[in-house]
């Protein structure tokens, strides 16, 4: 801590004259301090995933004797094969990219009809309809299961991917409407009347003006949309009742037995559910940084 | 104008939505020559060896097709109550037994009593009666008593395990009396070896607690406990000496108090990586135990100085009444009982209800099935502690720390205990 308060005030030049080019600047202690302490929250940071990588190559014979934290003495590939086969890891691939993909896509759709509507279309009550739509976000998922479970059993939707879909649409967009809303609130007033004047009417400055503008942000909703219902567990185990329906972090919980674990083969399947997300978000990082950097200059 | 096309595409579209739904459900209909079968047991485990026999066998016999999902134990146990109530619900599963779990499902009328399939295939004969009391459930859902719900397969018991080399390192023998059980610890301490693996986070020390109130106790004693038939009074000589001897066991040094912040899976990890000599604790480690812990011989010998001990029937099969199927759940549950079935289940390292002793051909397997058979020759199962009350669990474990880490006497726990069991068990008396 006290190296962290100390930094600041060494990293301002007291007696030194100023160098001549900036891009060339000496690394002082401070900077050192600075960079050693980035590393140590770097890897603390990475430590669970670096041990599930660690665990995931051992065989429960040598993760027996030396324990979580020792390397695998050999490369053991028999946890991530039998995971793969056992849950027949594509088809739940698939249907986490398929639900998680639809998912992002409609509810990114469906928060841009919102906010428009609530943020520069000024809606009366929008304050309440904004509280409303954060219901769905703040109730813990436990409490909405029963109700949610009895609505889809009786449209007769229950144990189809289809439950999943129209459930976290709503719950991300609801989030996507109280955050858009608040970002149209502040948008240039300037830029729609000129539109209005240029003869375009809602649906085209909808379309033509808003969302062409507000693409960054847009962006990192779907990429986290995705990403968040990707994760999502409690509430697709509890309407994904057939194998061939399930999502990749349900399929994980096979492994769960009653009284034993099988901490191989279950690192195994964490490392495989993990590697869709982290190759989703390389691709998409670069957006990510630009949606928020854009938000931020705004 | 605009509005209402709109409004009326949106609706077609759910209309559309909601009925590909319904065919896509429809779909999973099964006819009447299809079982559908869920279990959580590993394809590699005893159980799951010994029940893919059985659906050869039985697609042979019956010329029915067995569609099989398997589940992870968690899945089966969260959703149980949804999936069964709905048209998803499979012909059979595998289902944990107990009050909590196959009892409050059939108190709330989603389990087949299929008492009358039990007499028809005489599976009450093939069955020791401890075993039967977790297979029926009264109408409050406590077990014991009333109709049948679902038939158990394999059996589990705790048993000592302990590391042949390093007893004989000791210079020590297998003790048979409680003494001399002592007297092993003993020399293990003094050896400067802390000699019993444990883990407080979670059921092992619970577990020995109850093991050691056991070696005061009588049948009547574990029915009155387990299935409310009299008071319980926490107070007893069994109880205290119980408590009592798990603080000596830490001021003894036969148990690390650090044991308390550790999980199961350490304690297993200890006793098979050799640094803990013996570790008291269920027949589920065992087939875990052969694959593992094979840089030194081991065996296991009955806790001794105790006529009862932890144990009782498996996971059982229980039939939802939704099922499409229950005429072929019952012929398949027939064919898991039979002792060819159960044989190959005691060869693979399971525990079987109704093995005959010479069909087990594996040494090993034989050495923990008799020791599971003579403790059913003395109605000597006496079910596990935590049963009582749904939140006994965490109850008994959260005291027990607290015992073991000196920040409560054995009277408070005890104290403890007994107010949460009250709390829940006086309504059944």
């Amino acid at each position: 801590m006290s190296a962290l308060t100390n930094a600041p005030a060494g990293a301002v030049p007291t007696g030194e004259p100023a160098p001549k080019r900036r891009n060339r600047r000496r690394r002082r202690p401070a900077d050192w301090v600075i960079l050693a302490l980035a590393i140590v929250f770097g890897v603390l940071i990475a430590f669970p995933f670096l041990l599930i990588v660690i665990n995931s190559f051992k065989s429960p014979a040598d993760y027996a004797t030396g324990g979580p934290l020792a390397l695998p003495t050999e490369l053991y590939f028999d946890g991530l094969v039998n995971f793969w086969e056992r849950v027949n890891f594509p088809e739940k691939l698939w249907n986490s990219i398929y639900t998680s993909g639809l998912v992002a896509l409609f509810a990114v759709v469906i928060s841009v009809l919102n906010a428009f509507a609530i943020g520069i279309g000024r809606v009366r009550g929008r304050t309440w309809i904004i509280v409303l739509f954060l219901l769905a976000n703040m109730l813990p998922q436990e409490a909405l299961l029963y109700p949610l479970y009895y609505m889809f059993k009786e449209v007769g939707l229950y144990n189809t991917t289809w439950a999943i879909i129209i459930i976290f649409t709503v719950i991300q967009s609801a989030f996507g409407t109280y955050l858009l809303a608040s970002v149209y609130g502040t948008f240039p007033k300037e830029v729609l009347e000129a539109a209005a004047l240029d003869g375009a009417n809602r649906w085209q400055i909808l379309w033509r003006v808003v969302v062409p503008i507000s693409r960054p942000t847009l962006s990192v909703l779907l990429i986290f949309f995705f990403i968040w219902t990707w994760n999502e567990f409690l509430i697709p185990l509890t309407f994904l009742v057939s194998n061939d329906n399930q999502t990749v972090p349900v399929a994980i919980s096979v492994l769960q037995g009653d009284r034993l674990m099988d901490v191989t083969t279950t690192s195994a399947s964490a490392l495989l559910g993990v590697i869709p997300t982290l190759i989703f978000f390389f691709i998409f990082q670069r957006t990510l940084t630009r949606g928020i950097t854009a938000g931020a200059v705004k | 104008m605009h509005k209402r096309r709109a409004t009326l595409a949106a609706a077609v579209a759910a209309v559309a939505l909601v009925a590909t739904g319904c065919s896509g459900a429809g779909g999973d209909e099964g006819d009447d020559n299809t079982l559908t079968l869920w279990h959580f047991e590993g394809e590699n485990s005893a159980m799951g060896i010994a029940w893919d026999r059985a659906i050869e066998i039985f697609e042979e016999e019956t010329g029915a097709t067995v569609e099989f999902e398997a589940k992870g134990f968690e899945q089966i146990r969260s959703t149980a109550s949804q999936v069964l109530n709905s048209d998803e619900a499979p012909d059979i599963l595998e289902y944990a037994k107990g009050n909590g779990t196959a009892g409050l499902l059939a108190s709330q009328g989603l389990l087949t009593d299929i008492t009358e399939a039990v007499e028809e295939h005489g599976w009450d004969d093939k069955l020791a009666p401890a075993l039967q009391t977790t297979a029926r459930y009264n109408e409050d859902g406590v077990m014991g008593s009333g109709a049948w719900y679902g038939v158990p397969n394999y059996g589990e018991y705790v048993t000592v395990y302990y590391n042949k080399d390093a007893f004989a390192a000791q210079g020590l023998e297998v003790p048979t009396t409680y003494e001399e059980f002592e007297a092993v610890l003993d020399s293990f301490v003094d050896a400067g070896i802390t000699p019993l693996a444990q883990a407080g986070q979670e059921y092992p020390l619970g577990q020995l607690f109850y093991q050691l109130a056991l070696m005061e106790a009588d049948r009547q004693w574990v029915n009155d406990y387990q299935l409310y038939e009299g008071e319980v009074d926490f107070h007893d000589e069994a109880f205290t000496t119980a408590a009592e001897t798990l603080v000596e066991y830490v001021d003894k040094g036969y148990l690390s108090q650090n044991a308390s912040g550790l999980k199961a899976e350490d304690a297993g990890v200890s006793f098979i990586n050799g640094s803990a000599p013996i570790f008291v604790s269920g027949s589920w480690w065992y087939g875990r135990f052969l694959d593992e812990a094979t840089s030194f011989e081991w065996g296991i010998f009955e806790f001794p100085g105790s006529e009862l001990n932890l144990g009782s029937a498996g996971n059982m099969w229980v039939v939802p009444v939704n099922a499409g199927n229950p005429e072929l759940a019952y012929e398949f549950i027939d064919i898991t009982l039979r002792p060819e079935i159960q044989a190959l289940l005691g060869n693979s390292g399971g525990l079987p209800v109704a093995a005959d002793i010479a069909d087990i051909t594996d040494e090993k397997s034989q050495e923990l099935i008799e020791g599971f058979n003579a403790i059913n020759e003395r109605d000597g199962l006496a079910f596990y502690p935590d049963w009582p009350t749904p939140t006994f669990y965490d109850t008994l474990v959260a005291e027990l720390q607290q015992l073991i880490n000196k920040t409560k006497s054995p009277d408070e726990v005890l104290t403890s205990l007994e107010e949460e069991y009250e709390s829940y068990a006086a309504d059944f008396r």
